[in-house]
């Protein structure tokens, strides 16, 4: 590995011991070193320097998610992920990733309700390769869309729909409970894959549309991280950035009032064989008052074998097969939830049971100091962790910059976790676990096809 | 930690983790390609009234200078008195340190009739050991912000730790209480038994995990050493008792054999002194005599079919895999084969994907792999297709095979994956626990710590009449496996119409159905 130069890994992390039962968190610095500018166009440009490997990633993240999609076209923002992929005059079809690895990189993208972000990882010599390309398809993708292009990637992202929830165990889950959380014309009233009929029903125009509306350079973000020259970097950026026509995106769709105040079941069937209890609040938005605490809550509850739920349903009454709670965080506001497996022969309504009396003596008692900072400590080593890897240090800058507008916030987003207190954790833990408002979404065995006897002499699945 | 907010990736698979070995580079990266002619292209002369539109920066592709050599330094390794070695990766970057412990034992050592033994065993460590019980274990750990994780594969058994510098000595110890000193406790071992039973009953849920296990079953032959499944088998688990447990952990698990991989912000005496203190006496009882050896051949499923079919009632999708035998992981070919393979189904541009996703639309991903093992390996070739579509994709998933072992690959394709080995060396080390998580893997598939750099060396090197013979012996369909976890009312007619007529019926347990 090539020697290092006094801090050029850029990242800084001072630890102090403590050698407590349960240790203190540390007086721990977390930095990821960067500098910022805008170009004339309004697009975002921070740069992080790290020179331990010849390596670079470009991150770039665009204001567009699933809850900016129009009436019947869910599913539209992922769909238009994967069209970005598929070339223009200059890259043409199949060229963006046929160059990309014929210089050693890879690529890849997410689509989530808030937000769409590419990102490339390369030897550092392919870094005007990556700006270039990123460059020519944020000026001319829309222009040079065609019906085949958007064909061939409709029929993958069907197949995405299929294998990732479709034909996964459990996987219908995430396609219904949005839609149980908010109410109608909410823009988190959909899942982020769409409907198959949305899907199809997209058109060439549409993609322009959204193109023009949402892919300008001011409602992006890029990131450079890795083993680069900043200055030579910079004028590179200017060079294929820079001549990108400025344009405002148009305002958000806006959003109704989730709150549920009442109790909505639904059951599922799917081809399983131990039954599923999901169960599912609205809380508060990613970065907002409550959302650490409940972060906290999550691991509280679930996290190791003496966490509170994990305890009582698995290792002690033997009801539950896995319990796993989740503070899901959106730009508009979270969805705290719990999913527990039944063990076969316990009746979901056992289940649910156990799980209410079991938040309910949590909110009765509140939850000790050791179990908080047994929680906060996970959450420190999980950022030291994170701070390693360089593709991690880009999303990391870049997911603060746009949720925050301060790529720079990775050690106060830790001290969010540092100063939740257990009167803070409870608060907030009593403010959104309210039995009376909360969707209950049941998962079932489907029942088997009734099989006339020896009509299947290869015999079969069960 | 959980802050993922729902992502929907546009791939499925990871390909420096599919690429599974990286490395440095000596030659120069391939010619970069010509440039395309801009297309905002001069005026022609009827225009000529008309200013030439101004040139736009992106009409010209950049020209690119090398890439710089890079190669992860070796471990330093030795072998304490005890005979356990060390592999150490020593780095301060960050305050971390992480650890594997491979003690190199699997499924591949279980005993025929109690498949899963092995598995279940190494669950059962962290049950409580030392003077902790479970609860503790846990509690501990997490209390020093640790993550702690067991794992069986065929070939060994890894236990994981990775946790803040300040507190790596303290989690040391504890998981040393936990290999040297298990309780075995019966109460435990109930708890975890029912545990387990569930487990098994419900990985036929799960289609991707059936199609592994039925084409592994088959290929060497269900019942063998490699050929059962790794957790075990739903039936047998009710005959595993404490005694075996007990008895297979008094004859696999001691010092002999034992590599420790350390990765981070450590020394070697910070290592020897905590060596000392955790294992200092633990001699392992029968261990030594008790080291499996590794399949070496296979014995396959008799009689072998040309197609097993796993009845998944109306699923939207078929799960279609091709597997044939493979070579052992520590065969010199093995580098050069997985050369082979990123062209074949080991990256996004690689020729299955392209068919059957981007050209044909059927498949979120397809992909290939050599499978790395101590004894004799596998490759396999997958995607999970619309079940419309079964009889096409498995036709052009067969075609792409064939092709393969018949032409080889293109003089652009050796240039690109030779480009991706020496990308996915730069990577696969960069995180701690990264690395002493695939340094653990090369020391149970029986390999050196400098494997990855070696293997890649010779990558470089590889010719293309080198790697066409090879694709020629190891990709060619003819003599492998289809296996197909899809609904039978619509596979079987597939099948039958692509003229594959020899078809077998199994169960999600990876068996003959009766």
């Amino acid at each position: 590995m090539p020697k290092k130069k006094t801090a050029a890994l850029g990242v800084a992390l001072a630890a102090v011991a403590t050698s407590a039962t349960v240790p203190a968190l540390a007086d721990a610095k977390l930095e990821i070193p960067f500098v910022r500018h805008t170009l004339d166009n309004g697009m975002t440009v921070i740069l992080h320097e790290d020179h331990t490997l010849p390596l670079v990633t470009v991150n770039i993240a665009y204001k567009v998610g699933s809850r900016f999609e129009r009436q019947k076209r869910t599913g539209f923002a992922h769909l238009f992920e994967h069209l970005m992929f598929m070339g223009t005059k200059r890259v043409p079809t199949k060229m963006f990733d046929a160059w990309m690895e014929a210089e050693g990189g890879w690529n890849n993208a997410w689509t989530s309700e808030d937000r769409t972000t590419y990102y490339d990882v390369a030897p550092a010599h392919a870094l005007p390769l990556l700006l270039w390309m990123e460059a020519d398809r944020l000026s001319t993708l829309g222009t040079d869309m065609t019906l085949a292009k958007l064909d061939a990637q409709r029929d993958v992202v069907r197949n995405e729909r299929r294998q990732t929830s479709e034909n996964e165990p459990y996987g219908k889950v995430e396609l219904r409970l949005p839609e149980l959380m908010y109410p109608e014309g909410h823009p988190y009233h959909h899942p982020v894959i769409g409907s198959h009929a949305d899907l199809e029903a997209g058109t060439v125009d549409d993609v322009k549309g959204f193109f023009s509306d949402w892919y300008t350079p001011e409602n992006a973000s890029l990131v450079i991280a890795g083993d680069f020259d900043a200055s030579a970097t910079k004028a590179t950026i200017a060079q294929y950035f820079g001549g990108i026509p400025k344009k405002t995106p148009p305002a958000a769709p806006p959003a109704s009032d989730p709150r549920i105040g009442r109790v909505v079941r639904e059951t599922l069937e799917d081809a399983v064989e131990l039954s599923k209890l999901v169960i599912g609040w609205h809380s508060p938005k990613h970065f907002g008052a409550g959302d650490a605490e409940l972060d906290l809550l999550a691991e509280v509850l679930t996290n190791g074998k003496a966490s509170r739920l994990y305890k009582t349903l698995v290792y002690d009454k033997k009801l539950a097969q896995e319990v796993t709670a989740m503070q899901h965080s959106g730009d508009l506001s979270s969805q705290f939830v719990i999913e527990a497996l039944a063990r076969p022969g316990v009746s979901l309504d056992a289940l649910e049971a156990a799980i209410d009396a079991e938040l309910a003596k949590l909110l009765k008692e509140g939850v000790t100091d050791q179990e908080l900072r047994r929680a906060q400590n996970q959450y420190e080593t999980a950022f030291v962790l994170r701070l390693q890897s360089l593709h991690e240090r880009a999303s990391m800058l870049n997911a603060y910059q746009t949720a925050l507008g301060d790529p720079g916030y990775v050690e106060e987003d830790l001290n969010r976790y540092r100063r939740v207190s257990g009167p803070g954790l409870l608060a907030q833990a009593k403010s959104t676990l309210d039995f009376g408002s909360r969707v209950i979404l049941r998962v079932v065995p489907k029942p088997e096809k009734a099989e006339p006897a020896g009509k299947d002499p290869l015999g079969g699945r069960k | 930690m959980k802050r993922a907010p729902l992502p929907t990736r546009r791939r499925h698979f990871g390909f420096a983790a599919l690429a599974l070995a990286l490395t440095a580079c000596s030659a120069a990266p391939p010619e970069a390609e010509t440039p395309k002619t801009p297309t905002t292209a001069a005026p022609s002369a009827t225009m000529a009234k008309a200013p030439p539109a101004p040139a736009s920066p992106l009409d010209t592709r950049p020209a690119l200078s090398t890439a710089k050599d890079f190669a992860p330094p070796p471990p330093e390794v030795w072998k304490t008195e005890q005979g356990i070695t060390v592999w150490l990766v020593a780095r301060k970057t960050l305050p971390i340190v992480s650890a594997t412990w491979m003690v190199p034992v699997g499924s591949s050592a279980d005993p025929p009739e109690l498949p899963g033994l092995a598995h279940i065993t190494a669950d059962l460590l962290d049950e409580g050991a030392g003077s902790r019980g479970a609860l503790q274990i846990s509690t501990d750990l997490m209390d020093l912000g640790a993550s702690f994780g067991i794992s069986t594969r065929a070939d060994g058994t890894s236990l994981s730790l990775v946790v803040l510098k300040k507190n790596f000595g303290e989690a040391f110890g504890i998981v040393a209480d936990v290999l040297a000193r298990p309780k075995l406790d019966g109460t435990e071992w109930k708890r975890l038994q029912d545990l387990w039973k569930n487990r098994l009953a419900k990985r036929g849920d799960d289609p991707e995990a059936v199609a592994s296990l039925v084409a592994t079953a088959a290929i060497y032959g269900p019942g063998t050493a490699y050929g059962h499944p790794t957790e075990g088998q739903t039936q047998a688990s009710k005959k595993v008792n404490l005694a075996a447990v007990k008895d297979f952990y008094a004859s696999h698990f001691g010092p002999e054999g034992l590599v420790l991989v350390v990765a981070g912000d450590i020394t070697r005496a910070d290592v020897d002194a905590l060596l000392k203190k955790g294992f200092d006496g633990w001699k392992g009882g029968k261990a030594k005599s008790k080291l499996t050896p590794a399949p070496t051949s296979f014995a396959p499923a008799s009689p072998l079919p040309r197609a097993i079919l796993v009845d998944r009632e109306d699923a939207p999708q078929a799960v279609v895999l091709v597997a044939k035998p493979g070579v052992t992981g520590s065969d010199p070919r093995l580098p050069l084969l997985q050369l082979v393979n990123t062209a074949l189904g080991g990256s996004f541009t690689s020729r299955l994907n392209q068919n059957l996703r981007e050209d044909h639309g059927w498949t979120y991903g397809a992909r290939s792999a050599f499978s790395e093992r101590r004894g004799q390996g596998l490759f396999s070739a997958r995607a999970a297709v619309e079940t419309s579509v079964t009889g096409p994709a498995l036709g052009e998933m067969l075609k792409e095979l064939d092709l393969m072992a018949k032409k080889g690959l293109s003089a652009d394709e050796l240039g690109k994956v030779r480009a991706q080995d020496r990308g996915d060396l730069v990577q696969t080390y960069e995180a701690v626990e990264d690395a002493s998580e695939r340094l653990a893997y090369l020391a149970m598939a029986g390999r050196s710590p400098t494997w990855d750099v070696e293997a890649s060396r010779a990558r470089q090197a590889a010719t293309l009449a080198q790697l066409n013979a090879l694709a020629a012996e190891y990709v060619d369909p003819k003599g492998g496996v289809i296996v197909v976890v899809g609904p039978k009312e619509d596979v079987l007619p597939a099948l039958q119409k692509a003229g594959i007529t020899d078809v077998a019926m199994w169960t999600e347990e990876g068996e003959p159905a009766k």
